[in-house]
């Protein structure tokens, strides 16, 4: 067999098709995920244990749960009972609430590292609860997490792929579709693999860039 | 008025706090003066609300610091220096004096923000106002948390331990900061070690002795014979004198 590129070049617009899906989506669940993360991450440091028992349910039931098996209940078993979903929602909804279970461990770590005093001071000045957390334990927290959080957004690109599992035709499904035409897998997945990479490489640096930018008043090594 | 009568705390079964009455008036600079471990922190710690009392009541300016729709008023009222600091990290000189009383006060940003640099050039930092707390030296820090404390315009400030973190140098530039103050008629609460310095600027001493008020004296009757006679506050003192 020979190795040839050359034979994928009229099956590109349709592959880029399949990237821009899967950006899309990531994008979507990236925001989503970071929103429910936020709000659960500050449910479980809460001081209300009902609100913290609430969070703790959610985060141990998604992280203990295949991503597959969650999307196919939402995809082929929500049905049933007439819930209907299109399958770029329902993936969207699924890595998001999948991916918040993750970012709201990052954001409950951040929040409980911060130095008690700083809160202290803040509560001192007459700070209202809610300022507090969108003033200080927020920006705090979140400059702490942000390579943490890295890595659980990586993840949720590369989970992304299971999307092809409902019809979807983002990057993997349309590369799917690409295989069985043209009989060359070798040659698409290569091509797949190689732009999941690119893909996450991007992000990283991007994370690793924007935690640079804003922790470098904090490099001197802070009290 | 700072008002504390009968104020017990215990933290599990250690008692810190064992019946305290003490009585802060404008005007009066009242330092704490105790061993460590005698509740002295804790005492500032209860006044600010940061700690709930088990008995007996505080109240600033009569407002009861246990009832949370009186804490805040309370709070308004007292500024907190802490020996740590508790600088917000992510904020600049001039951004951790102005917070609270953008957010609090409501005054408009710009004009928080330039009386924010006003007391900081008071304290000598006018050049380190954007700076980060990372890039300033503990006795600037320091001075950048004491400005915060006065940007509220509080009736009183706490002062807890404020140089206990700090090397002579810095201890002494941050002392003749709060020597100013005291001169200008800032009422001030405050717990410390530096004998010599509280009793430069006080009014009146209180010596804390495992959690009971032993002495509320006069700062030269506290230094003389009659603070003397009190055989703790011999100790404690000729103990200090000779470290």
């Amino acid at each position: 067999m020979k190795f040839d590129l050359s034979i994928l070049a009229k099956h590109i617009p349709f592959l880029l098709e399949g990237a821009w899906l899967t950006l899309q989506a990531c994008t979507l669940a990236v925001i989503g995920s970071l929103v429910l993360g936020l709000a659960v991450g500050a449910m479980r440091t809460s001081a209300s244990p009902l609100l913290n028992r609430l969070a703790a349910v959610y985060v141990d039931i998604f992280r203990n749960i295949p991503f597959i098996v969650q999307l196919f209940f939402f995809y082929f078993g929500l049905p049933e009972i007439g819930i209907y979903i299109d399958a770029f929602t329902t993936g969207v909804v699924a890595l998001s609430i999948a991916g918040g279970a993750f970012t709201s461990d990052v954001i409950r770590s951040g929040i409980l590292a911060i130095d008690p005093g700083v809160i202290e001071a803040a509560q001192v000045s007459g700070l209202k609860k809610s300022t507090i957390f969108r003033r200080i334990i927020l920006p705090i927290a979140l400059r702490a997490s942000i390579r943490p959080l890295g890595s659980v957004f990586v993840n949720l690109i590369l989970t992304s792929s299971i999307l092809s599992t409902i019809t979807l035709n983002e990057l993997t499904g349309s590369a799917k579709i690409v295989a069985s035409n043209t009989f060359r897998p070798f040659e698409v997945y290569f091509v797949l693999l190689v732009a999941y990479a690119a893909l996450t490489y991007t992000v990283s640096i991007l994370i690793g860039m924007l935690h640079r930018h804003l922790n470098r008043h904090q490099a001197e090594g802070a009290v | 008025m700072i008002s504390v009568s009968g104020v017990r705390k215990s933290f599990g079964a250690a008692t810190v706090l064992n019946g305290v009455d003490l009585e802060i008036r404008q005007g009066e600079v009242v330092s704490v003066l105790g061993s460590s471990g005698s509740g002295k922190s804790t005492l500032i710690r209860c006044i600010n609300g940061l700690e709930k009392i088990d008995a007996g009541k505080i109240t600033v300016d009569n407002f009861d610091v246990s009832k949370p729709r009186e804490l805040s008023e309370a709070r308004k009222r007292s500024g907190t220096v802490f020996q740590l600091f508790n600088l917000y990290p992510h904020m600049t000189a001039v951004q951790n004096v102005a917070l609270a009383p953008v957010e609090v006060l409501k005054v408009p940003r710009k004009q928080a923000e330039a009386e924010a640099r006003e007391l900081l050039k008071s304290v000598g930092l006018s050049d380190r106002a954007d700076a980060y707390p990372s890039q300033l030296s503990g006795g600037q820090r320091q001075r950048v948390g004491i400005c915060r404390a006065l940007a509220m315009k509080p009736s009183y400030l706490l002062l807890d331990e404020v140089t206990s973190a700090l090397d002579p140098e810095m201890t002494s530039e941050v002392l003749s900061i709060l020597a100013k103050l005291a001169k200008g008629g800032t009422t001030m609460v405050f717990v410390t070690h530096e004998i010599e310095f509280a009793r430069s600027i006080s009014t009146r001493i209180a010596f804390l002795d495992k959690g009971t008020l032993i002495a509320d004296l006069p700062t030269e009757e506290f230094f003389s014979d009659k603070g003397m006679a009190l055989p703790r506050v011999a100790q404690f003192l000729s103990k200090m004198r000779k470290d």
